[in-house]
Parts: structure tokens; C-alpha cells; sequence
């Protein structure tokens, strides 16, 4: 199965599982409808793409060749091609892990702690060599945010 | 009117000069574009109060599409999407030794293009915002549907993809209360998902921490710059006689494209290069470093950029990710775009318009000299870049409620964000569900309540069944043309 297909079955599962979801929001009636009437329309609407993508994926003309829009890539980004496992997947899934990481120390270490690890630990990922300069950049981009932020907009960082 | 001068006063010109600079830069920056930066300084605008505020966005918005040619013509790696066209004539007189030439005639044209879209739309945003005021509930859902419709045909790539994105979009903004009876829904017991998924979070997930992984994951090679100096800037005779007929029809034909929902910088550059291809006395030495290849795609971009301005304006509906934005700014300021504007907040509506002027302005003169400054901002290696930009997605989204849910939407945003990329998904889209979805639904549910419950309602008036035939045959045509064409292809 082709990586469209797979990306119309996960997408005909989502749709799924928030129908599933969507059933205790009442319907009531088109006179005077209630809050369950957007998340059916949106959920069977992702369901049927879901099934035309599944239907049309594989047998798909480059859309230029059909005589549409050809897809438009600004490089480095858009990989919308086949993504083969590079070294660089590897260090971007590192790299989501850390932001989870994050995320979940945020509240306990504080905006200052965890954001100063993240600049080092993303800038490493990144090939920044050595311990000071990673360690430099972090103290340099957590500070500005931190007097733009905290100091100056008075956001009442964790 | 005396309002336009709004715009001259020194705080709202700092604001413009700011915005400005920003925009530059991030179009010169391939990868970030305008949409996640005005997100990541969406807090800092709002400090600033609702003209200033918004003025710095909309200067961070035009900036971006004169930043984008820079790196076009210098590295051959467009800024953003809307200059991926300009990169094909403009990268090879870069290489003739005529770089200098190219930057400025991209100048002057963005300059020509972004006045008349200016006074374009000084013109016809009050109009269309007059027309609009007969709009009901049908005819918004009828507009909002026709939009989404062709952007997705306009998006490029699959259409189905497109429109998955969109729909996703739609139920993500169903996240929270519900826009009518204020039912709270999917929010599974998180205190912090009452209010939505925010906004700038999803923003700055999608096309700022998810830039952040593409690029760790496909590390791009720094690319030599070409070297340019002043007395190059200046473009020969030859060459200025040669760019003014595709300049000027590439205003028009970009002011026009901007009218219509999807992403309308980028077509228009791609409209504009082929109408040259196919009209200009030069046409045959398009594609080997005609300055016809540069002056018609900038000017469209820069006059699409304003025509986007007239349905976020007059109408309150967005549909680029940047106008989008730009939307969820005014509503932060508690300022409601759309028939309204003009009569509740005169001094943001023609001030926006006002900082328009002065911010081309501005953008002529720092484009021209600091060119060569701009385009070695493109060479900042990313490793000391890209951290901070993910700090700074961060604490955006967070400030935007003061919710740590937010911190976990930007991640989680950043996270799909990139899967979606390397799928051969747009995230455009999304951006743009998550925006119309409350609109779409809004409109759907009190108009059928005002047609007692009769879905015919929805397409009783004129202006609204028109709209729906058209969401209809924009639906259909693409299948039905390609069905013709196959079949003409393959005669059996």
C-alpha cells in the first residue's frame, strides 16, 4: 500500500474516531439546530475525502501534467515527495522527543531552565559544535524572550 | 479620509518601519514565511494597541513579498512561495553579471504594483464593505464555501488532500465552545482547551516549529551569494523600457487574482509569467534571464498581496494563512473586520491603508541600498537560527492565553506539522479551516434557523444560490475537464 493510501486510511480513522466522539452533541433539529450538526458534516466530510483519496491515490497525475497548478516548493521545505529515512529524520525525531520533553518540564523547571536546555539540546541537534557556544546562543535567545515577554509585555511566564 | 494621516504619526511609523524590516527579512529567510512570524510577534502587536498593532503586521505581510525576490535572484532559493517564479529569469541575470538590475527593476515593480493595489483598494474596500451589508447569514455561508472550494483548487497538488486539510481544519475549530449555544465540545475535561485550540499556537506549529524539523531533518547546503554592489543597482535603459508593459500588466492581473480566495500571490506570479510568455515582444527569451521573467511575477505578487486585503477588510473573511492572521490580530484588539469596520474603527481601517503608502515607501528605499545586506541575512546558518525560533513559537504561543494547553498545541502542531510535509500535505489549508470553521458554521446554523428550518433557505437569495453554483461547478469542473482530456488523450 502506497503512502497515500496509508495517509487516506489514517485520515478515514481520525474521521471515525471524532464521529465516535461527536455522539454526545445533540442534533436537535434544523428549525433550531443543535451543537452536533457541524462536528457530523465535518466528520462524514473527512471521511468521504478519505475515501476518494484512498480511490484516486496511485492512479494521481502530477497535478501541472493535468493541466492545474504545478505544486509549489520553496526549498529547503515540502518534502512532498517519498521521505526516505535520512540521518536528518533521525535527529528531527530526536528532536520532536525533546519538545515533548519540554513540554511536560515547562511547568516544573520554569520557562528560564527548560528553555535554555532546549536551545542547547536543538542547537547540538543542528551541528552546532562544542558546549559554549550552544550554551551562549541559549543564554542569549531565552534572555531576550525572556525581557521581551516577561519584562516588557509583562506575560506572566511559568 | 483625514484618517489616512493616522499613519504618519511617529509611533505608528516606527510600528510600520518595524514591520517592514521584519517582513523583509523573513522573505528573504527560505522556509519561515510571513504567516508564522506575524504569529510569533502577534503578542507584541498587541501591546502596541490595534493601529500600530495592526499596521506592523500588514508591514511584516508586504515586506515579506518584497524580501522574497532578494534571495530569488541572489541564491536561486525563493523566499517564499509567491517568488519560486521569479527565480527562473532572475537567478540567471544574476548570473550574467546583471543581479544588480534584477533586485532593482523587482523593487520598482513591488513599489508600482503595491501603490495601485493601495489605492485600489482605498477605492473598492469601502465599496465591497457597503455591498456586504446586504449579506445574510446564506449569502456569508455561500462566500465562505465558494472560498474553500477554490482554494483548494488553487492550492496546487491533490485536491483531495487540500480539502481533507481544509475539513480538518473545520473540525479542529470545533475544539471548545460551540459558536452559537456555547456547548462546550472535544475538550475531553482539559480545563485549558475550554476557550479553543489557540490560534497562534496551531500557527506557530505548523509553519514555524514544523520549518524547524523539515530543516533538521533535510538539512539544506548553504548556498554562495552572489556579491552586489551599489553602483550595480542601477538597471540600463534598455532594460527599464523593457519592464514597464509586464509591470503594468502584472498589476492589474495580480490586483485581480488577489480578489479571489486561495493563495493569491503565488498564482498571480505564475499567471503573470505566463501571460508574458505568450504576449511579450520577448517572450522567446523568457526562461534565459529576461527581465520580462522579473518585472511582471513581482508585480503581480506584491498587487495580489493588496487585493487579498479587500475580503478580510470589507468582508471579515481571510483566505491566505498571512490574512488570517492578520484576522485573529484585529479580533485579539477587539477589532471586528468586515461591513463594520469602517463606521466603528475609521482610524484602524484607514490607517492600515495609510501605513500601506508609507510602508512601500519605505520598502523602495531599504530595498535598493541594503540589498546586499538583506540577502547575507539568507546565508545565517540555521543551527543559530532555527533554536530561536523555536523559543520564540513557544512563548508566542503561550502568551496568547497564558495556558500551558497552548504550549502542548504548538508542539503537537509542530509535530503533525511536519508529517503532513513529508506526507505531501499543505498545512495552508488547515489554517484556513481552523479560521472559516466557526464562520462556516456560524452562517450554516442561523441560516437555517431564519429559513425555519428549510435548507432551501440557504440558497433563496440571488447573490447566495450564484455563489453556491458556482462552489459547485469549481467542485466539479477540475474532475470533468480532466475526464475530457484524458479522454481526448486516449481515443479508443
Amino acid at each position: 500500500m502506497g503512502r497515500d493510501r496509508w495517509s487516506a486510511a489514517g485520515l478515514a480513522l481520525l474521521a471515525i474516531g471524532y464521529l465516535f466522539a461527536a455522539r454526545r452533541y445533540p442534533l436537535d433539529t434544523l428549525t433550531t439546530p443543535g451543537p452536533g450538526i457541524a462536528p457530523l458534516g465535518s466528520g462524514l466530510a473527512l471521511l468521504a475525502l478519505a475515501v476518494w483519496l484512498f480511490i484516486v491515490a496511485g492512479s494521481v497525475r502530477p497535478a501541472h501534467a493535468a493541466g492545474g497548478l504545478p505544486e509549489i516548493r520553496v526549498a529547503p521545505t515540502c518534502p512532498t515527495e517519498s521521505a526516505p529515512q535520512r540521518p536528518g529524520s533521525r535527529t528531527a525525531l530526536l528532536m520532536c522527543g525533546a519538545l515533548v520533553l519540554y513540554a511536560g518540564l515547562l511547568p516544573r523547571l520554569g520557562f528560564l531552565g527548560s528553555s535554555v536546555a532546549l536551545v542547547v539540546v536543538s542547537s547540538r541537534l543542528m551541528g552546532l559544535e562544542g558546549w559554549w557556544r550552544p550554551a551562549v546562543l541559549a543564554l542569549g535567545v531565552t534572555g531576550v524572550a525572556y525581557l521581551l515577554f516577561a519584562r516588557w509585555l509583562g506575560v506572566p511566564l511559568p | 479620509m483625514s484618517d489616512l494621516f493616522v499613519a504618519l504619526t511617529p509611533p505608528n511609523l516606527l510600528a510600520c518601519f518595524i514591520g517592514t524590516v521584519l517582513g523583509t527579512v523573513v522573505g528573504v529567510l527560505p522556509g519561515l514565511g510571513p504567516a508564522a512570524a506575524m504569529a510569533l510577534v502577534l503578542p507584541l502587536t498587541i501591546k502596541l494597541g490595534p493601529t500600530a498593532g495592526l499596521i506592523m503586521l500588514a508591514g511584516i505581510y508586504y515586506g515579506a513579498m518584497y524580501g522574497g525576490s532578494t534571495t530569488s535572484i541572489l541564491v536561486n532559493v525563493p523566499g517564499e512561495a509567491a517568488s519560486v517564479v521569479t527565480t527562473i529569469d532572475g537567478y540567471r541575470l544574476a548570473r550574467r553579471g546583471r543581479a544588480g538590475a534584477a533586485l532593482a527593476v523587482a523593487a520598482i515593480a513591488s513599489f508600482v504594483a503595491g501603490t495601485f493595489s493601495v489605492v485600489a483598494l482605498q477605492l473598492a474596500a469601502p465599496l465591497v464593505a457597503r455591498a456586504a451589508l446586504a449579506f445574510g447569514p446564506a449569502e456569508y455561508f455561500a462566500f465562505a464555501l465558494l472560498g474553500v472550494v477554490l482554494l483548494a483548487n488553487l492550492t496546487g497538488g491533490s485536491r483531495a488532500k487540500s480539502l481533507a486539510m481544509v475539513v480538518l481544519g473545520i473540525m479542529l475549530s470545533t475544539v471548545g465552545m460551540d459558536p452559537l449555544g456555547g456547548t462546550v465540545r472535544f475538550t475531553f475535561d482539559l480545563a485549558g482547551a475550554q476557550a479553543g485550540l489557540s490560534f497562534v499556537a496551531v500557527t506557530a506549529g505548523l509553519f514555524g516549529v514544523a520549518e524547524v524539523l523539515a530543516t533538521m531533518a533535510d538539512p539544506a547546503s548553504t548556498t554562495p551569494v552572489a556579491r552586489v554592489r551599489f553602483r550595480e543597482l542601477y538597471p540600463n535603459r534598455e532594460e527599464l523600457r523593457r519592464s514597464v508593459p509586464p509591470m503594468l500588466r502584472g498589476t492589474v492581473l495580480g490586483f485581480l487574482v488577489g480578489l479571489i480566495p486561495g493563495p493569491a500571490a503565488t498564482i498571480a506570479s505564475f499567471v503573470s509569467y505566463g501571460v508574458e510568455k505568450k504576449i511579450s515582444r520577448h517572450r522567446d527569451e523568457l526562461g534565459t534571464g529576461a527581465i520580462e521573467g522579473v518585472a511582471g511575477p513581482e508585480a503581480a505578487n506584491n498587487a495580489a498581496a493588496g487585493g487579498g486585503m479587500i475580503p478580510l477588510l470589507s468582508l471579515g473573511l481571510p483566505f491566505t494563512p498571512s490574512t488570517a492572521v492578520l484576522l485573529s490580530g484585529m479580533l485579539l484588539m477587539n477589532v471586528t473586520p468586515g461591513p463594520f469596520l469602517l463606521r466603528d474603527h475609521p482610524q484602524v481601517f484607514w490607517g492600515v491603508i495609510g501605513s500601506f503608502y508609507v510602508g512601500n515607501v519605505m520598502l523602495l528605499v531599504l530595498n535598493l541600498p541594503l540589498v546586499g545586506v538583506f540577502a547575507r541575512v539568507a546565508t545565517v546558518p540555521p543551527r543559530f537560527l532555527m533554536p530561536g525560533v523555536l523559543v520564540l513559537c513557544v512563548v508566542a504561543a503561550y502568551a496568547d492565553n497564558n495556558n500551558l494547553f497552548d504550549v502542548w498545541v504548538v508542539v503537537g502542531a509542530g509535530i503533525i506539522g511536519w508529517a503532513m510535509r513529508a506526507l505531501g500535505f499543505n498545512p495552508a489549508p488547515l489554517v484556513l479551516g481552523l479560521v472559516l470553521g466557526p464562520v462556516l458554521e456560524r452562517a450554516f446554523l442561523q441560516a437555517l434557523t431564519i429559513a425555519r428550518g428549510e435548507v432551501s433557505g440557504l440558497w433563496a437569495s440571488g447573490p447566495a444560490a450564484v455563489m453556491l453554483a458556482a462552489a459547485a461547478v469549481a467542485f466539479v469542473a477540475p474532475a470533468v475537464l480532466a475526464l475530457a482530456r484524458r479522454s481526448a488523450a486516449d481515443p479508443v
